[in-house]
């Protein structure tokens, strides 16, 4: 059973579109990893895309971030293509990947530098830019030490932090707090909410039903490579008659 | 263009501050000066030691005046003379294993008489080998040449005795030969086998040598460089920042290249210091030196002609495509490898195809090989400027460099147009996905 609830404007959002994703189909040699999803994230929100281990999450977003091809179906991010349009798209978002590392060789200072001159001509630009996710690492001083000397919490910061320094217009951040404690998964749960007051749209993933009820606007979820229910999470616990999030997502799975 | 700089910067200070590169890069520099003075300093001892002492066991069996004057010469031009108990050969060559001589020396019967007619008298020499290394060499080659120095002081006195007036060399060596070597027109007053060696050693060995351990270096610096993205899981969020994937390509490219010529420079001043080392290792006069090591190229070099400017230019020219055919093949390794403990065992593959001409070029000629062997000679970018440096400075620039150039950089160009489809991500992210199967399907652990 699939629902669509885009009640966005009840939400005082732009109804505009920062993704659409239309039978998306995914295959890995003979295995299909998606099998026609389907979901639109608006421009403003915060899209949570929820499933077991396996279902096509990961798959998802990867091709969202133009690092993996659509076999078939359409996907369009930001009014680009991205079979056709990736160049277009990456200098507009930022990724972060469920287990992306830093280089341990670098300091946190020079990484950032170094990213922001990858998305910013302008100096300033870069140089505010990096300011600004200095103050959401909140690394302080540690930012000069070289990230292998960081914490797990410490790495997951200044990640976010440059993912979100850029001020992308669609981020796409794969569990963002997956290993961390509640001090550091709150932090960073912060962060991504202020985010989003600019404008911005967040599509993420997340085993955490409470953080994604939290966080999200709306979400899908996904189950062996099909989108079951799409909607706002208390729409979704609505349809399953359910107390909490956790709940209908186990009903959606055993329907 | 412009943010080729940030990747390059990432790049080389991320590989210059790994001790996984650094370490390898210093290591020469410290360890080939150490392994120079140790080995030159232990042959120098054992060498000197075994000069300083050379004791042989001398069996005189014609007993004459002349022949006592003779060990008292020997005596006096070094050798430690020992008087054996016994005539018989057999006792006194195992008396003197006994007792660490070097040699036993006989004086047969007849020695008198037949120097004081002109005739040629003889003595057997029996040299004792009591252990292997260049020690031994050392002793035994002082001893010949001692022995050799009496044989000629006895030629002068006899030539004296004939003819006082006369200077004895000139009876000895009437011939004064004076050799010239004829290079490219230019006439070098030396014989044409010391120049030969001077350079066949310097550019024939060691030329290639340089050039194999920094084809090795690159390759290696590259493929740890991206095996370490996918160790360290930063590959995937770099492949999303907006840059082409040529850009991080190219700056893999240079930023490897960059780190592996500065270990490319360490490594040849610590060989050259090694060199340096070992070439103060040899030396009591007359010692047998195993290979001129003291090579003296520039010497050489500036007696004969210079080699043609645009044999530099091509030398350069074919250098830059090897750097950049060994680089980006050293990428490929690192962007399937999944760490760089991968990496290193897949670089194996590159290492013998690389090996295998350096060996053939430095001690051979590849044009009097066997077709197949001419093939893996040639077939590899890397060969080329060492067979030019080998032979630049004499013949110009070969024939087979000439029409290898374009080869080259066409194999180089379809190598990095490959390594720029691989990283991009579907692609390598399938690839690495297929390997991961691969490896889950032979039984063993991904990682």
């Amino acid at each position: 059973m699939k629902i669509k609830t885009c009640d966005v404007e009840a939400y005082g959002m732009s109804p505009t579109e920062a993704v659409e994703v239309k039978d998306l189909i995914k295959d890995f040699g003979s295995i299909r990893a998606l099998r026609g999803v389907s979901f639109h994230v608006y421009n403003g929100e915060i899209f949570g895309l929820i499933g077991p281990n396996g279902a096509g999450k990961t798959t998802t977003l990867r091709i969202l971030a133009t690092l993996l091809l659509p076999t078939s179906g359409y996907v369009n991010v930001l009014g680009y293509d991205v079979t056709r349009e990736a160049d277009k798209i990456r200098p507009l978002i930022s990724y972060l990947a469920e287990d992306a590392g830093t280089y341990r060789n670098l300091n946190g200072y020079e990484y950032l530098s170094i990213v922001s001159k990858l998305y910013f001509s302008s100096k300033t630009d870069a140089e505010n830019a990096v300011e600004e996710a200095i103050k959401i690492s909140g690394l302080g001083e540690r930012v000069m030490d070289k990230m292998k000397s960081y914490s797990k919490g410490m790495k997951k910061r200044i990640q976010i932090a440059r993912a979100l320094m850029v001020k992308p217009k669609l981020a796409i951040l794969d569990e963002p707090t997956s290993g961390l404690d509640v001090f550091h998964a709150q932090y960073i749960r912060r962060i991504i909410k202020d985010h989003v007051k600019d404008g911005g749209a967040i599509i993420l993933s997340s085993h955490n039903m409470l953080e994604v009820e939290y966080l999200c606007s709306r979400l899908a979820i996904i189950y062996n490579g099909e989108v079951i229910v799409e909607g706002e999470p208390h729409k979704i616990k609505d349809l399953y008659s359910a107390s909490n999030l956790e709940e209908a997502f186990m009903e959606a799975i055993a329907r | 263009m412009k943010k080729l700089m940030p990747l390059i910067e990432k790049e080389v200070k991320d590989l210059l501050r790994d001790p996984r590169i650094y370490i390898g890069l210093i290591i020469p520099i410290i360890m080939l000066p150490i392994t120079g003075i140790i080995i030159s300093s232990s042959i120098r001892s054992v060498a000197e030691a075994s000069v300083k002492r050379l004791d042989v066991a001398v069996i005189d069996q014609d007993g004459s005046i002349l022949s006592r004057g003779y060990i008292s010469m020997l005596r006096s031009m070094g050798l430690n003379i020992i008087n054996p108990e016994s005539n018989s050969l057999n006792i006194t060559i195992r008396e003197a294993e006994e007792n660490g001589l070097k040699a036993v020396i006989i004086i047969r019967k007849g020695f008198g008489e037949q120097l004081s007619n002109f005739r040629r008298v003889n003595v057997d020499v029996y040299l004792i080998v009591g252990g292997v290394g260049f020690g031994s060499i050392g002793g035994f080659s002082a001893l010949d040449e001692i022995i050799k120095l009496s044989s000629k002081a006895l030629s002068s006195a006899l030539i004296s005795k004939i003819a006082p007036n006369v200077n004895p060399e000139d009876v000895r060596n009437p011939l004064n030969i004076t050799r010239y070597t004829v290079i490219k027109g230019r006439i070098i007053s030396a014989a044409p086998q010391s120049i030969m060696s001077q350079l066949v050693i310097g550019y024939g060995v060691i030329v290639p040598l340089v050039l194999f351990i920094l084809a090795l270096t690159m390759a290696q610096i590259a493929a740890t460089a991206t095996a370490v993205e996918n160790e360290e899981k930063t590959l995937e969020t770099l492949l999303t920042f907006p840059v082409s994937r040529y850009e991080i390509l190219l700056a893999k490219l240079l930023g490897s290249s960059v780190v592996a010529v500065l270990g490319g420079i360490i490594f040849a001043v610590g060989f050259f210091l090694y060199i340096g080392g070992l070439s103060g290792a040899f030396i009591p006069a007359g010692t047998f030196i195993p290979i001129e090591l003291n090579v003296g190229v520039t010497n050489v070099l500036s007696a004969i002609p210079p080699p043609p400017s645009e044999s530099y230019f091509i030398l350069a020219v074919s250098l830059i495509i090897s750097i950049l055919f060994v680089t980006s093949t050293g990428i490929v390794i690192g962007a399937l490898s999944s760490d760089v403990r991968m990496a290193s065992s897949l670089l194996g593959v590159i290492v013998i195809p690389i090996f295998i001409p350096s060996i053939i070029i430095m001690y051979g000629d590849p044009r009097v090989l066997p077709v197949s062997l001419q093939i893996l000679v040639y077939a590899f970018p890397t060969s080329y400027p060492m067979i030019l440096a080998k032979e630049m400075f004499l013949s110009g620039v070969p024939q087979e460099v000439i029409y290898g150039i374009p080869y080259s950089a066409a194999l180089t160009f379809a190598v990095i147009y490959m390594t720029s489809k691989i990283l991009a991500p579907e692609k390598l992210l399938v690839l690495q996905h297929r390997l991961k199967m691969r490896r889950i399907r032979r039984g063993k652990k991904p990682s």
